[in-house]
């Protein structure tokens, strides 16, 4: 019993080692292509993140992490702060 | 970036280098027309006074400033000029107003200002061309008409802009942008 529990244990920490997050911040102030093009520019330059992509219309960013790696919230606030926007939200998923 | 204006009053060459995130250093030339030809070449200091971003949009007030030299008929001045932009734009409208002062040294002290308003005709996302119409007017004493709309139609895709327009004292206007 005490050998299955470990392994449920070693198999569940592995698994999230390796998942990736998708973190989707909702920015107040982005309207435009020089708005987006800047976002993307500057969490494409971190190390952690995989891709992101930005949607007008619904005021998201969304970033995809590498594997195993995270970009906290406060981060996320910072880069998008410097760029001169606002977050109002942010919602993270394993992936 | 590196800005292109070529309109009523003159032609503008403007390229720009973002150090920090609410100030930008460059270099600024132009060509003054519709009045004295007068020639400015200046280093330009750009900075983003206030900035309100809003669920729908964003405002901001800007204030550009240059000092250096402007050439009028083998007169060589030293010249000093400062804006203030005012702008708020979301995906569906667009405001803007600049009042502006010049000092060329002796050759002329100008005050001008600019107003535009724009509407996107269809909403489209960044990778798509975005399109506006805009209605620009002008208001420079200094110069030969003191009054000038200009009515144009600005294209914008990723980092490019592109606005032609045609003014009601006659001259086109082409104006480009490019942000690296």
């Amino acid at each position: 019993m005490q050998k299955h529990l470990l392994t449920i244990i070693i198999f569940l920490g592995l698994t999230t080692a390796i998942l990736a997050d998708t973190i989707k911040a909702t920015v107040n102030g982005m309207v435009c292509g020089f708005c987006a093009t800047g976002i993307e520019r500057t969490f494409r330059t971190q190390p952690e993140v995989k891709a992101v992509d930005v949607d007008l219309e619904n005021k998201l960013v969304t970033i995809h992490t590498r594997e195993g790696q995270t970009i906290d919230d406060s981060k996320i606030k910072k880069l998008l702060g410097n760029a001169g926007y606002s977050v109002t939200g942010i919602v993270r998923k394993k992936s | 970036m590196i800005m292109q204006e070529n309109d009523e009053t003159g032609y503008t060459l403007s390229l720009d280098y973002t150090f920090t995130p609410v100030t930008a250093l460059g270099f600024y030339i132009k060509q003054e027309e519709n009045g004295k030809e007068i020639l400015m070449l200046t280093p330009e200091f750009n900075t983003l006074l206030k900035r309100w971003n809003l669920p729908n949009g964003q405002g901001n007030i800007f204030n550009m400033t240059g000092a250096g030299l402007a050439h009028y008929q083998g007169n060589n001045q030293p010249c000093l000029w400062t804006a203030f932009l005012a702008d708020y734009e979301s995906r569906r409208w667009f405001f803007s107003y600049e009042p502006r002062f010049v000092w060329d040294g002796d050759i002329e002290k100008s005050f001008w200002q600019r107003a535009r308003i724009g509407i996107a005709p269809y909403l489209a996302n960044y990778k798509d061309l975005n399109t506006w119409l805009m209605l620009q007017v002008d208001h420079h004493p200094a110069k030969h008409d003191h009054f000038v709309a200009t009515p144009l139609i600005r294209f914008f895709y990723k980092t490019y802009l592109f606005e032609v327009g045609y003014s009601s004292n006659q001259h086109i206007m082409v104006n480009w942008q490019i942000q690296f």
